[in-house]
């Protein structure tokens, strides 16, 4: 007997299959990496909570107090639930977890939109058998495809830390439930935006409202119904383990749907490599800006740090004026060792909490470092390095400058942060000086110049794989802590992250000897890093 | 006792490169005296633009060494560069730069570039200065490269492919630009593969297969080496010609022959003289025969650098 013929696709079918294909093999890495950090986190939190608040009055009081606790609120979203492991974990997962579904979404619509166009390689595809609408559906796919590996990862975390099927399913599908939504943001940003960059901006922005929009409703009281408006917010009305209102699920189907049929309707409409907002095609010179490699490296950064420098000043900002509702009353001594095992530190003041939240400070200032180096990867993968490099102007000098550009960066997103935060604690009255929270920006450096030498040297070694491998040291080295502390790991275990050796600055005074000599292995692997680079090919894309 | 002879622009010495499994250069040894032009042939994948970035010490040796004029680019970049300019055969600029502030700024890194001759370029090439590198074409953002290498007046012009995507009349103004660097003195390294190109403009050329010069020499030099070209018409059908050493012979029509003559064409001459010749015509191969000859019917292997 012969194999029965294998089934044809219709040409069009098959066409539709390859594009994404292609397009979930273009982002297998970074949905890979998604959907594992979902997975690792929602087991991890269910079973933390297991682990410190294993009776119901402890978890009683941990409800009274932290969960009431406005400054907590604004991480984490508005909890219904603190008593069951359900509740805690959706409040404590599904809200951090539905922040990095938005950025997921919104990565993920610009890349196979946007990115993809930039390349040339849209055009290659659209000049074959290939309409637009099928280029655009097909890409959409495949971010759906991402999405759904993101909900089974994040429910895989559930079943595996013992939660029951039905409610994690439901849970997963609240945090998931916010990344088609952010995509459709993504996808209406790539046809408006003339370029790659600017559609980031655009689409990061409004995404950035959405997380701002949250954080009011759920902390000021006359403001939720605020709530309605944001789909970070949505996912909490979802109420999953607490409730369960599946009905609001209409709301990010229709938005997401709303803003994907609009982005295809626009993108039928506009040329191939611009958007329907035109980037000016001529300009006249302006000549600032260019009297060396470092001082040009600046003028094309200058957007990337405004932004990040722009952003944690108003979160700043906006944590100082939070820090003044922040009060001890109310929680105990055993509770407050508890809440230290979140890796929150004392949050039960102003300062103790300030100290907590500016280790959010020193996450942000560590990526941007290893955002940095990524752009001067860009610079060798394009191509460009090396007509710079065959002028008159020594690499050493040329990935010097880049660095000290990236350090300048970290320092200024740190002086941001002391001093917007300073601003709005004052502002509210909370008695704190200036210079304690200079000095709390201070406290973010050794940790983001740590990072930036290591990234340097990953770029150096490994041209092509650095910036992933900076970027995912940065976020194990961060969740190192509060997963080993939650685990109750050893001591010595834990302090292999460099964030279990920052200071509590405010709360605590600024602990010189570790940050020496994390800003010292930073240096070596820096110089290490011009080294390495002064004696390797140069690999384009 | 005269002063120690000044270094030659470009010189190889065994010069290897590997890149993993692929052998991108191997043992090749350049030389290229200064005021020549020179024109770097093969086709693609044959290592032209992995010689050009060993020079420059862009990618390092694997083993041999390269140096521009007596200086080793690997060891002591900033100084082998001052007295080169390149193009690099993709023309990838900054996208948010025009066309005119990317030439200052390239400018103001290399040091020394005559604005007086950069303006008569921009002329010459139509160059919109303008406008952004995003919204240039390829043509035009090779033109770009090209003024800002040669309005520099480097020593030595290294030039990767530098006319792909350039319409005739822009080649045309190419051609004149490196004329004008001829007569300045300038040393030029000309990477191609447009045989027209090599053929109007260089001195001398070199031939690179898999790694490795095929050839070298003036035109006149490769000409005479390589196989003339004799065509004959007979009266009658064609007769059979005895072998002779060095000579192919191949059918061109009912009653005509073609050789390819290799070495001295007197025994052709005589044997030929015993038949009814009606017209003879000799030519001497063009470089196309040339490149073509060396490339034969054989395989094309050779490493292509990472991209």
């Amino acid at each position: 007997m012969t194999a029965p013929a294998a089934v044809r696709l219709p040409e069009a079918a098959a066409r539709r299959l390859a594009l994404t294909r292609r397009a979930l093999g273009d982002a297998r890495v970074r949905t890979l990496a998604f959907a594992y950090l979902f997975a690792v986190y929602s087991y991890i939190q269910p079973i933390g909570y297991r682990h410190a608040y294993a009776t119901i009055a402890a978890r009683r009081a941990f409800a009274r107090s932290f969960g009431d606790n406005q400054a907590i609120r604004l991480f984490y979203g508005q909890p219904h639930d603190l008593l069951t492991v359900g509740g805690y974990s959706a409040w404590r997962v599904g809200g951090t977890l539905a922040i990095l579904s938005a950025v997921f979404g919104l990565l993920a619509a610009v890349r196979a939109l946007r990115s993809e166009e930039e390349s040339g390689r849209t055009e290659l595809v659209l000049a074959g058998l290939v309409a637009r609408r099928t280029a655009y559906l097909s890409a959409l796919a495949a971010i759906g495809v991402g999405i759904a590996l993101l909900w089974l990862g994040e429910l895989a975390g559930f079943l595996i830390a013992g939660l029951p099927v039905g409610p994690s399913a439901y849970l997963a599908l609240a945090t998931a439930s916010v990344a088609p939504v952010c995509a459709g943001v993504g996808a209406v940003a790539s046809q408006l935006a003339p370029s790659r960059r600017i559609a980031l901006e655009l689409g990061g922005a409004v995404v950035g409202a959405f997380f701002v929009a949250r954080v009011v409703a759920d902390t000021s009281g006359g403001l939720g119904w605020l709530r309605w408006a944001t789909p970070l917010g949505w996912a909490e009305q979802l109420r999953p383990f607490a409730g369960a209102q599946p009905a609001v699920l209409a709301l990010p189907l229709a938005a997401a749907a709303a803003l994907l049929c609009l982005g295809g309707a626009l993108c039928s409409r506009r040329d191939v490599g611009t958007g329907v907002v035109a980037a000016r095609e001529r300009s006249e010179p302006r000549l600032w800006l260019l009297s060396s490699a470092s001082a040009q490296a600046l003028r094309s950064e200058r957007t990337s740090l405004v932004v990040w420098t722009g952003s944690v000043a108003a979160f700043a900002l906006i944590l100082g004026v939070i820090s003044r509702s922040v009060s001890g009353a109310g929680i105990s001594k055993s509770l407050q060792r508890e809440l230290e095992k979140l890796g929150s530190g004392s949050i039960a003041t102003p300062t103790g909490y300030l100290a907590f939240v500016f280790v959010f400070f020193v996450l942000a200032a560590s990526l941007f470092a290893c955002g940095q180096v990524a752009a001067a990867r860009h610079e060798e993968a394009e191509e460009r390095l090396e007509t710079l490099l065959a002028l008159p102007l020594a690499r050493t000098r040329w990935l010097g400058g880049r660095l000290l550009l990236a350090g300048a960066g970290v320092v200024a997103i740190a002086a941001a942060a002391g001093l917007f935060a300073w601003a709005g604690a004052a502002s509210q009255g909370v008695s704190i000086s200036l210079p304690r929270m200079l000095e709390a920006a201070l406290n973010c450096l050794p940790v983001a110049l740590l990072f930036l030498g290591i990234a340097a040297l990953a770029y150096a070694l490994l041209p092509r794989a650095g910036s992933a491998l900076a970027y995912g040291l940065v976020a194990v080295a961060f969740l190192w802590q509060l997963v080993g502390s939650l685990l109750g790991a050893p001591a010595w275990l834990v302090a292999l992250t460099p964030f279990a050796h920052i200071g509590a600055v405010p709360a605590q005074p600024f602990r010189g000897q570790p940050a020496a000599i994390m800003a010292a292995i930073g240096a070596l692997a820096a110089v290490a890093a011009l080294g390495a680079f002064r004696h390797r090919d140069l690999y384009g894309g | 006792m005269g002063a120690a002879p000044a270094p030659p622009a470009i010189s190889t010495h065994a010069l290897s490169k590997r890149y993993g499994e692929t052998l991108a250069l191997d043992n090749l040894d350049l030389l290229v005296h200064e005021g020549e032009v020179y024109g770097y042939l093969g086709p693609n994948g044959a290592g032209k633009t992995t010689t050009i970035r060993v020079l420059l010490g862009l990618h390092r040796p694997s083993s041999g060494g390269a140096e521009l004029f007596g200086v080793n680019a690997w060891a002591e970049p900033v100084r082998a560069h001052r007295r080169v300019a390149y193009v690099a055969g993709e023309p990838f600029l900054w996208p948010s730069l025009t066309a005119g502030e990317t030439l200052e700024f390239l400018a103001r890194l290399h040091g020394g570039t005559d604005t007086a001759y950069r303006a008569a370029l921009l002329e010459r090439f139509e160059l919109d200065t303008r406008k952004k590198v995003r919204a240039l074409s390829k043509g035009n953002r090779q033109k770009v490269q090209l003024v800002a290498a040669l309005a520099t007046r480097a020593d030595l012009l290294l030039l990767d492919e530098p006319t792909s995507g350039l319409d005739p009349l822009m080649e045309m103004a190419f051609r004149e630009s490196v004329q004008e660097a001829r007569g300045r003195g300038q040393t030029v390294f000309l990477s191609s593969h447009l045989l027209g190109e090599v053929e109007a403009l260089c001195d001398r050329v070199g031939i690179l297969r898999a790694g490795r010069l095929v050839d070298e020499g003036t035109l006149a030099q490769l000409r005479h080496l390589a196989a003339q070209t004799v065509e004959v018409a007979f009266a009658g059908p064609a007769p059979a010609i005895a072998p002779l050493p060095g000579v192919r012979v191949e059918r061109a029509g009912p009653n005509a022959l073609r050789f390819e003559v290799a070495g001295p064409i007197g025994p052709l001459i005589a044997a030929l003289a015993q038949h009814p010749v009606a017209t003879l015509t000799s030519r001497e191969p063009s470089l196309e025969e040339i490149f073509l000859h060396h490339y034969d019917g054989s395989d094309r292997a050779g490493g292509r650098a990472p991209a």
